[in-house]
């Protein structure tokens, strides 16, 4: 595919066009230390500086709260009406482990039933992905298959250069990004931006604080489902929903009603924790997962095995948000690497 | 780091000696800038308890996971922890005879961002020390300084109580009141706002909020075994995310602790989206302090709360 | 809705009530038929799936359906009144209007069934789901295909029987079917059988032989069946049932019903007993 460079002032004007032409979901520094997905007005409200976000975009796909229909009943009948559907969204400056969150996320609202709602918005959001210039403390997407420099499944892929920015472009949804304002792209004719783009990523790799191996832990935890250490873990976790909030393949959700006169209303869905006790209990009572042993232990399993059992990927991409977030330092690196030494020694050996 | 030596003897000394039957204090976290909450049942992992000027969490609500516990429970506890203390045994969550503090004298924790920003995060903290102007902190890779003026935890600049105001044991001298910030002064500063821009300034934070319940699941004065927040029937807020759900649910939530929030700041600490939830707790302490007179709630043991007793003398200018 | 290149799973179709039964204090049987005949006909349920019920401006619960697929032209739900979807289901009348969407989940295994004979146990409202896999072997098509039939079912009282005509009166007069029904403590008038179904089915003592056991109850009653159905003979394989766990979207995307990597709402509701035994103990 083709790649291009572009002038930082050439930038601007491009975003600037884009935001006239579509609605445009990019970086936002909201507060001093909360960077956020938003909608903007113009390019000057972006902050491309960012490194993760404090909460994932996964919500411009999945949003925390979405209206699906409208309901009307009457004493002879229901209607059901559709709540309005999104315009086309670019989703620019993701990195990519969000861009990751993302892929991993298309195979659960696929399959035999179709969500509509989430393959509505997919389809009509465009991803451009802007590579990592640095690597913050709580980044292992390198353990998780990806890398600051990897944009896979992305439409365009960014990486910043001396004097601009160098695009590469990934799929034919992309290329359109570009062909329709050509003028303010360069043809990178000596693969320019490819070479950056790989120098950078050579550079990153040597930055990560940590290497987390992965290998063998979906294997161990096939073969082992009570182990004390998920005790030792719940002990001190607090069960509130942070860690799959700000979760970019976090994707567990709620149905509720609202009407205020119970004839007419609107049905949503909103983000649901499987951390919260109520999750799974039973309206007589019963509770599948009643401690919070069994809650942590689902959430982990489900980054660590069963997203891979139902999917085939990671259900987990080394974004870091949760470690840095969590307010009980609940690190699922160190769970990683607490379950190799479990696995080698039969239980953790004293530090 | 003689507090952290004195913690680990009188840890073993009561696991030994069968007095307590867990102890619930502070271990090294996943990377130098972070503790864990460390839960001590065995003589041989007392070890692994740690004091140094990352021990932020307040540990105190975890007593109410061990109500069941046979045997004592002790607990380590800062100043600003103790008052946690004291507002769980007024409202009878913990009998006072179950439990054993651990009070340490704390003359101010170290931002852990800024702990992050200097410091390798694998590296592990050997000891640590403060002086009037800066912490001191060595680890395996040299000695590192933090003046105490930009390092020091935003929250310990209007610390009340250096010394906790109860304890069995006190594993350090206690320190005297110092001069500090005045807590209110940012919610003077809101105070003198239009209430345009009140109302504006607390609708931006409450939009962001996610709604994740941290700052409740943290807080040592919410005790309710079901919260009305996780009630369906009747729902008295949406599930939906939006900013008058979460209005409602910050509004109910702040009113709810009125009178029992010990202002140890663990709320506004978790909150993944900064919403500045001391803030919004301490205008009410501020009322209730103006209106009743009274200490920040858990300071005495023997005062009751002034929500939560009736005396002749209270205003009564609303009836 | 574009884009979406199915029917929008999380929307339900419109139908009404048509008949509410009373089976005991807290269960009624509900008749409903989809507003539109052709979602009515293109509705093909297998006897062990589930649908989702919506009374709309309450919210939705996931729901057994426990008329046969024989019986054409309605579906039947017994509910017990637990919480608030189902107590606002239980405030309806005919003709009031809900929503359904499904069906939902996997079914009993009839096909490998076939040539065998069935033990169903059940207790309280656990009738529900197995209800709809003996009517579809009773039914006159289906008969022949399926050998002897055996129908052990509790309750705790006479009041709390589910398909009291059923049990008493239809399936006891059906070819080469008994019903042995008990109820947990003695009470004036009942001339039936005292005790707990396990006990019960101890007393019976079914031969395993070339049969399946399909049981659904309360946790506490199918644990003992099931040590009780060991303890005859029947192997992991031979013995069936059905699970019921909180669900919201019926389609393997809420992450409420796993069990394991397995979804109960896509995987099951219906497992062996050898497939149970695979699983993690979180349900």
């Amino acid at each position: 595919m083709n790649a291009y460079i572009i002038t930082r002032d050439n930038l601007r004007t491009w975003i600037d066009a884009l935001i006239r032409d579509y609605t445009l979901v990019a970086p936002v520094r909201e507060e001093e230390k909360v960077s956020l997905f938003k909608p903007v007005g113009s390019f000057t409200e972006i902050d491309l500086n960012y490194t993760n976000s404090t909460i994932s975009p996964k919500g411009w796909l999945f949003p925390q709260t979405e209206e699906m229909f409208f309901f009307f009943t009457s004493d002879n009948q229901v209607n059901l009406e559709d709540a309005c559907k999104p315009g086309t969204t670019i989703l620019f400056g993701l990195r990519p482990c969000d861009v990751k969150g993302i892929i991993a996320l298309d195979p659960v609202f696929n399959g035999t039933y179709q969500d509509c709602y989430y393959q509505m918005r997919r389809q009509n959001t465009i991803l451009v992905c802007l590579c990592c210039t640095r690597v913050e403390r709580h980044c292992f997407c390198n353990s998780m298959g990806g890398g600051p420099t990897n944009g896979e499944g992305a439409d365009l892929l960014l990486t910043e250069m001396e004097n601009g920015y160098g695009i590469e472009v990934l799929t034919s949804r992309g290329e359109e990004l570009v062909n329709k304002y050509h003028q303010l792209f360069a043809v990178d004719g000596d693969n320019r931006v490819s070479k950056t783009r790989d120098e950078m990523g050579k550079k990153l790799a040597s930055q990560f604080s940590r290497k987390v191996d992965i290998s063998g832990i979906k294997e161990f935890l096939d073969q082992h489902f009570e182990l004390p250490y998920w005790n030792e873990l719940a002990q001190r976790c607090l069960g509130c929903g942070i860690c799959t909030f700000i979760c970019p393949t976090c994707h567990c959700f709620d149905i509720f009603d609202q009407s205020p006169d119970g004839e007419s209303g609107v049905r949503s869905r909103c983000w649901d924790s499987c951390m919260f006790s109520h999750f799974t209990r039973m309206a007589g009572g019963h509770n599948p997962r009643p401690t919070k042993k069994e809650r942590i232990r689902n959430r982990f399993l489900h980054k660590l095995k069963y997203h891979r059992d139902r999917y085939n990927l990671d259900g987990c991409v080394g974004c870091g948000r949760c470690i840095n977030k969590c307010p009980v330092n609940i690190d699922i690196r160190q769970i990683i690497a607490d379950l190799q030494e479990v696995a080698r020694y039969d239980q953790l050996p004293l530090s | 780091m003689k507090v952290q030596e004195n913690l680990r003897d009188i840890a073993r000394k009561l696991l030994v000696n069968k007095e307590a039957t867990l102890v619930i204090g502070y271990a090294p976290g996943s990377e130098v800038s972070r503790v864990i909450p460390a839960f001590i049942r065995k003589e041989e992992e007392v070890d692994h308890l740690i004091w140094n000027p990352l021990c932020v969490n307040n540990l105190a609500k975890y007593l109410l996971d061990y109500n069941q516990e046979p045997g004592k429970v002790a607990v380590v506890v800062k100043g600003c922890d103790s008052r946690a203390i004291v507002r769980l045994i007024q409202d009878n969550q913990i009998p006072r005879e179950k439990i054993i503090i651990l009070g340490i004298p704390c003359p101010g924790l170290l931002d852990p961002e800024t702990v992050a920003s200097r410091l390798n995060p694998n590296t592990q903290i050997l000891s640590a020390s403060l002086n009037e102007q800066a912490f001191s902190i060595q680890t395996e890779e040299g000695i590192f300084t933090f003046s105490r003026n930009e390092s020091l935890l935003e929250k310990c600049r209007s610390c009340e109580h250096h010394t906790p105001v109860i304890a069995d044991f006190m594993l350090g001298e206690e320190i005297p009141p110092a001069n500090r910030v005045d807590p209110f002064e940012k919610v003077k500063k809101l105070e003198d706002l239009p209430v345009k821009d009140r109302s504006d300034y607390w609708d931006k934070q409450f939009q962001r909020c996610l709604r994740c319940y941290a700052c409740r699941n943290v807080c040592p004065a919410c005790t309710c075994r079901e919260c009305v927040f996780d009630q369906a029937e009747p729902c008295w807020i949406a599930k939906a995310n939006n900013l008058s759900e979460n209005t409602a649910f910050h509004l109910i939530r702040a009113f709810h602790v009125a009178g029992r929030c010990v202002d140890c700041g663990e709320c506004d600490r978790v909150c993944p989206v900064n919403i500045p939830l001391t803030l919004l707790n301490r205008k009410i302490l501020k009322d209730i302090k103006d209106l009743f007179n009274v200490p920040t709630p858990g300071t005495n043991l023997n005062e009751l709360p002034p929500l939560g007793s009736f005396t002749n003398s209270d205003p009564d200018e609303f009836m | 809705m574009t884009n979406c290149r199915s029917h929008n799973p999380l929307k339900p179709f419109p139908a009404t009530i048509i008949k509410v039964i009373d089976e005991t204090p807290d269960v009624k049987t509900f008749q409903m038929v989809f507003d539109n005949p052709e979602v009515m006909e293109n509705f093909k349920q297998k006897p062990g799936q589930v649908a989702q019920i919506s009374v709309f401006g309450v919210g939705e619960a996931t729901i057994s359906i426990t008329s046969s697929p024989t019986r054409k032209g309605l579906l039947e739900f017994s509910v017990k009144k637990v919480g608030m979807l189902t107590s606002a289901l239980h405030r309806l009348e005919p003709g009031c209007k809900v929503g359904i969407r499904g069906p939902y989940g996997n079914h009993f295994p009839y096909e490998k069934m076939k040539g065998k004979d069935l033990l169903f146990i059940g207790g309280g409202i656990g009738l529900a789901p197995l209800r709809a896999l003996i009517d579809f072997v009773l039914a006159e098509e289906n008969r022949k295909d399926y050998g002897n039939i055996e129908i052990i079912y509790g309750a705790r009282s006479v009041d709390d029987l589910c398909f009291k005509y059923d049990i008493l009166e239809r399936w006891p007069q059906m070819p080469g079917t008994k019903v042995y029904t008990t109820i947990d403590r003695a009470e004036q008038g009942w001339e039936g059988h005292v005790g707990f179904v396990p006990a019960y089915l101890e007393e019976i003592n079914p031969t395993p032989k070339n049969k399946y056991a399909i049981t659904c109850g309360p946790p506490i009653m199918i644990k003992f069946v099931l040590q009780a159905l060991e303890k005859m003979g029947f192997s992991d394989d031979q013995v069936i049932t059905t699970l019921e766990m909180k669900m919201k979207c019926g389609i393997g995307k809420c992450g409420r019903c796993n069990i394991g990597s397995k979804y109960v709402c896509l995987d099951g509701p219906v497992f062996y007993l050898s497939q149970l035994k695979q699983l993690p103990p979180e349900f």
